[in-house]
């Protein structure tokens, strides 16, 4: 029972829950998101049906594409792009962490509830899920900045993939359902950065045009 | 019986003779005050006795050949009753020097009369034994109490304090005649003793209008509003009595209605400790954000009602969940906490009341450097703070450790009582930081540093038998602290006479318990009093300098640039904004040369806030329309009258 | 018995050593030589040779408040069980007894910064009285946390012998999360950054260290050695809980306690080093993040037990 592997790696996964809703600035909760990401696409690993060659490395790409290749493009996105480093929330960073605690009792509760038989060995597993999606959806509603609201979808994303991973044992369409959403996520990414880059120049440029007047 | 019905005669009879004695001040007071401690002092004397034994008494009077008068002494209220005779007893001491303008000499006897009759009823109200003999002694400690509070009424604020605390103690009255109304719907007698044949519902609904009716004489939160305007308004002895007493006797009648419903559903129990929660948390962040002494002191009633109730919810769980060991904890800590907070909170309104009487401010803000002057009035107001603050070796954390080890008790079990016994258990631990809190602004604000203003400067504590009365209760704050086993003895024999179905409750796990606090408490002054030789010896024959504070490199510091009690419970106040609204009004400072400028604040009750929008207008609409009523022509007067009666008869 | 004794002197005595750790592992990181080992001892007793200066203002408060302080960090420590041994004293409850003694040290501490009427202290107070709810919220919490395991409420049972192991085995994974709430109150308990910086220069900024500047002479020597210990026993129920080990062989329990005890003020030099101080209106959310760590491990061990 000590430090059961999935487990920890699912505590984990909750706790990055409540620091993502304690953290005031993108560059943060990027790093939240992240770990987030790698955390997840861990779990498969562990859980370890039928882990054959190609499942293996379905999974790191996974990995790859979650926990580091996202974070690193809006990291460098919001670094290239002067956003607003405040992630402007709209319920405060101590009412949001108590909200977490309530969401995380909630989808506790909730899971008990559902009580589904084939994942009843990793007791965590479904509450997480059930947490990522809630608490993604509590970052959409409660935070003003555009790329926070984006890093909420992608933890709302987290939680299906582990839906998807309680579930899909053998059904790998969920899986790849959870990739597609994956690039869906990618595709509004570079939407609001196209949009946000359009309307940074156009302030540059108003305010140059300030200057030249002087 | 016939020895408590004594003690109440003198009161009463002490009280009289001071209004007959009205022109003579020093007789007049010396007379009251005699008979009324005399009452007291064997009042308390036949309380303990009865406590200790364990009997119970009856008696009953004919009333108009109608009703019968009925009173009865059990445990509960041989508890209730040495709670209400101690403190008023020491409050009546204090009452000799506090009650010396010798110019309001009608005024006093007035107040002499109106506290006896006080007395006399709260003491009627826990040994009534039906509905009538409740009622008629809960109306006339309604209406006695009211007659204090408007003692300075002169004062339009105090006036209109008077006037809120009879709405709410009416308020309060009709709940406690619906619950009574609906026991006698369903069984036809005034008796208390049919009360546990009515249905569950009923049972349930009885219940929630007796809460709200003694919840509001208790000053639970939201019924709590009149409580920090009626409070200060009164003269400080009658604060403290009550403050200590008399909103205590809310609580008895909570815990005797739980009693006689007989009917032990979770619903109580958590409706209870909710209440308990809301009341403890809220009540400690107004007292927070107070600037006058004696309000922040009536707000800090309601957050010890609020623990006291955590206390009865705990034991109510358990008493529903069936872990008697956790019911008894539950209960006996917050009849303990009924007691100590009557102790310590009257230390607290009587060191308020010297601190009002020598400086004639009770702004927090403007007072300071006082312990310098009044060394007695100090210490006993910082052993006040410590006991309130639930600290060791004092007796708040006695009975604070009884409902933690009754909330841990809630930890073991499953679902609801698990969840309520970690909400009761982390809001008694914010409680106790909030608390500590607010009373180091009391303490460093109002007795430490330098003083503010003109007001603090002069000062000394004359009035032997105020100052009599402090050390008195100091000392008690002490003694229980350390010594709390003849206390809890009290509060168990109190629980056992609640006739929850465990029989005789042992004894043993207690003794256990309250040897360990004993022990504790030793060992801690044990070590203190090893650290104060070394400290002796390292100090001795070294040359000790006195020089003024450490400016930080400012070298022309004032007494005006100390930090305020306003500046200091700011930043904890903005932590808990959302239920404490802060209105600030300041001016914006302008240029390099600013004027002189001011600072006011004031933190919203939210009660207070809603209780406009929420029940006032609805009521003045509804009054609104009634209007056309009041005519204005007599005749339609006796019409109504007419009509009054004609409908009495046709109903009779 | 007598060995608790001895440790419990032992305990006391060696504190400011291992306070001495945390200051040479910054100096470390700052790229300095540092100050020795027996840096503590040395000012402990310059402390204690000297005299006093009291400020006027003060009262018979202020000469309480390192006096009271100090006894209950010393009080404190004979209900703790130092390397898994039974401490001097332990009764059921302790733990409630042991965290109201520390708010009675707190009481006192801030009393007598009250007392000299001086605008920074009276800021150091107000701090002082506000982070410490949250974290006796989140030390309850972890009790909570502990009574649901193991069913006692004394330290005892949570750290001698092999009780810690047991509580490993029962509750896993969220332990890890008791660790982390439990060092963040360390932090915030013992003033350390990222709640408050001790070597800071500018008293507007400081929480502890602004309380005391009043004090001198063996006074200031007694809240040192207090704050010391204080030190000491939050590490060494840290340092219990991340090397639960139970040894037949004493030496080799204490060596390992030692170096559970060396790890946890290495780690808070790290701490120190690595984290810049966090803005005051910040701290409540960390300090915070401590209570949701431990009620969140209350949560998860619902669904193991």
């Amino acid at each position: 029972m000590i430090l059961h592997p999935v487990d920890t790696i699912l505590s984990l996964v909750l706790l990055s829950v409540l620091f993502s809703f304690g953290s005031s600035r993108l560059p943060g909760l990027i790093k939240v998101l992240a770990f987030q990401g790698i955390v997840v696409s861990m779990v498969p690993f562990f859980i370890g049906h039928d882990m054959n060659g190609g499942g293996i490395v379905f999974t790191f790409v996974t990995l790859l594409i979650r926990g580091i290749i996202i974070p690193m493009s809006i990291y460098i996105a919001i670094k290239k792009v002067a956003i607003k480093r405040e992630v402007e929330p709209i319920i405060g960073y101590h009412a949001s962490i108590l909200c977490g605690l309530g969401l995380i009792v909630a989808a506790t509760y909730i899971s008990r509830q559902l009580n589904i038989v084939s994942i009843s060995d990793y007791k965590l597993l479904f509450p997480t899920a059930i947490a990522l999606l809630v608490a993604g959806m509590f970052l959409l509603m409660a935070r003003r900045n555009a790329i926070a609201m984006v890093l909420g979808y992608i933890m709302m994303e987290n939680g299906i993939y582990l839906v998807g991973t309680t579930i899909s044992i053998r059904a790998r369409h969920i899986v790849e359902f959870g990739i597609l959403l994956d690039v869906l996520a990618g595709v509004m990414i570079m939407a609001i950065i196209l949009q946000n880059i359009k309307r940074t120049f156009d302030d540059v440029d108003t305010a140059n045009l300030r200057t030249l007047k002087e | 019986m016939s020895q408590f019905f004594m003690s109440i005669l003198i009161i009463v009879f002490g009280g009289f003779l001071s209004l007959i004695l009205a022109r003579q001040f020093k007789l007049m007071k010396m007379v009251a005050v005699f008979s009324l401690s005399a009452g007291c002092f064997w009042g308390l004397f036949d309380a303990v006795t009865k406590l200790m034994q364990s009997g119970s008494d009856a008696a009953s009077f004919k009333y108009l050949n109608v009703f019968s008068l009925a009173f009865q002494i059990d445990g509960l209220s041989a508890f209730f009753l040495v709670v209400i005779f101690a403190v008023c007893l020491v409050a009546v001491i204090y009452s000799f020097h506090y009650m010396d303008h010798s110019g309001e000499a009608v005024r006093t006897a007035v107040h002499y009369f109106f506290f006896s009759i006080l007395i006399a009823s709260m003491a009627l109200v826990v040994t009534a034994a039906n509905m009538i003999t409740f009622m008629l002694s809960w109306e006339i400690m309604s209406l006695s109490s009211f007659f204090l509070v408007i003692y300075n009424y002169e004062s339009s604020e105090n006036r209109k304090a008077g006037y809120l605390y009879f709405v709410f103690s009416h308020v309060g009255a009709m709940f406690i005649f619906a619950a009574f109304g609906i026991v006698y719907g369903y069984t036809g007698s005034f008796g208390f003793g049919a009360m546990d044949s009515i249905p569950e519902t009923a049972k349930i609904v009885v219940f929630i209008f007796s809460f709200i009716g003694f919840g509001s004489k208790a000053g639970v939160f939201p019924f709590h509003v009149w409580l920090p305007h009626a409070h200060p308004a009164a003269p400080s002895h009658i604060s403290a009595v009550m403050s200590g007493v008399m909103i205590k006797i809310g609580i008895y009648g909570i815990v005797k209605m739980y009693t006689l419903l007989n009917f032990h559903t979770p619903l109580f129990g958590n409706i209870v400790l909710v209440a308990g929660v809301v009341s403890g948390i809220l009540g400690v962040v107004y007292a927070l954000g107070q600037h006058d002494l004696k309000r922040l002191l009536a707000y800090h009633s309601v957050e010890n009602i609020g623990i006291i109730l955590i206390g009865l919810g705990i034991g109510m769980i358990g008493v529903s969940s069936g872990n008697p060991l956790m019911a008894v904890l539950g209960f006996s800590g917050g009849f303990l906490h009924v007691l100590n907070h009557s102790i310590f909170k009257s230390v607290l309104f009587m060191g308020a009341g010297m601190v009002l009487h020598k400086t004639g401010t009770r702004t927090i803000d403007a007072l300071g450097g006082l312990l310098k002057k009044m060394k007695i009035t100090g210490a006993t107001f910082i052993i006040g703070s410590l006991a309130i603050c639930g600290l060791p070796p004092f007796n708040g954390f006695v009975s604070e450790f009884f409902i933690y080890i009754g909330g841990f008790k809630g930890i073991g079990l499953e679902n609801s009582a698990f969840v309520m016994s970690i909400f009761a258990i982390i809001s008694l631990a914010v409680i106790g930081g909030l608390a500590l809190a607010c009373f180091t602004k009391v303490v460093g604000v109002v007795f430490q540093g330098e003083p503010r203003t003109k007001a603090a400067v002069n000062v000394d504590e004359k009035g032997s038998t105020m100052l009599a009365s402090m050390l008195i209760l100091a000392g008690a704050c002490i003694f229980i602290g350390i010594f709390p086993g003849a206390f809890i003895q009290m509060s168990i024999k109190a629980v056992s006479a609640l006739g929850l179905g465990y029989g005789h409750v042992p004894l043993e796990p207690f003794g256990q318990m309250t040897a360990n606090i004993t022990f504790a408490a030793m060992v801690f002054l044990v070590s203190l009093l090893v650290v104060i030789a070394i400290r002796w010896f390292y100090y001795r024959g070294k040359t000790i300098t006195k020089s003024g504070t450490w400016g930080c490199g400012f070298t022309q510091p004032t007494a005006k640039m100390q930090y305020t009690g306003s500046s200091y419970a700011a930043s904890i106040l903005e932590f808990f904004s959302p239920a404490a609204p802060l209105d600030e009004d300041h001016p914006k400072i302008k240029g390099r040369f600013p004027e002189k400028t001011y600072y006011k604040s004031h933190v919203n009750d939210i009660a207070e806030l809603n209780m406009k929008g929420v029940i006032v207008n609805p009521v003045l609409f509804i009054f609104d329309k009634l209007r056309w009523i009041q005519h204005g022509d007599i005749h339609l007067y006796i019409g109504y009258i007419l009509l009054a009666i004609v409908l009495l008869l046709f109903f009779i | 018995m007598i060995e608790s004794i001895i440790l419990w002197l032992l305990a006391i005595l060696l504190a400011p050593f291992f306070s001495a750790i945390m200051f040479k592992v910054k100096a470390f990181f700052g790229g300095r030589k540092g100050s020795p080992l027996l840096i503590n001892y040395y000012t402990l007793i310059k402390l204690f040779k000297k005299g006093s200066v009291y400020s006027t203002s003060t009262t018979a408060v202020f000469k309480l408040g390192p006096i009271i302080s100090f006894t209950s960090a010393i009080t404190v420590l004979m209900f703790l069980p130092i390397a898994g041994h039974h401490p001097i004293f332990s009764f059921n409850g302790d733990v409630i007894f042991i965290l109201y003694l520390m708010g009675l040290g707190r009481f006192f501490t801030i009393a007598a910064a009250m007392d000299t009427a001086s605008p920074f202290e009276g800021m150091g107070a107000a701090r002082e009285a506000y982070f410490p709810i949250i974290c006796e919220a989140a030390m309850f919490m972890i009790l909570i946390f502990f009574y649901r395991l193991t069913g006692h409420l004394q330290l005892s049972a949570y750290f001698t012998g092999d009780n810690t192991i047991a509580l490993w085995n029962l509750g896993g994974a969220p332990l890890l999360f008791i660790v982390i709430s439990f060092f963040i109150i360390l932090l915030t308990e013992n003033s350390r950054v990222p709640v408050d910086d001790p070597a800071t220069h500018l008293e507007l900024t400081m929480i502890h260290e602004v309380m005391v500047l009043d004090h001198s002479g063996p006074d200031l020597g007694l809240i040192e050695l207090g704050s010391f210990c204080k030190l000491f026993f939050y590490s060494t129920i840290v340092s219990r809980l991340i090397l639960p080990f139970d040894f037949k062989i004493s030496a080799m329990g204490y060596f390992v306690f030692v170096l559970g005890l060396i790890i946890v003020y290495v780690a808070i030099g790290l701490t120190e080093s690595v984290i810049a101080r966090y803005r005051m209106d910040k701290v409540p959310q960390f300090v915070l993040t401590s209570f949701a760590l431990a009620f969140f491990a209350t949560i998860i061990t619902l669904e193991f037990i």
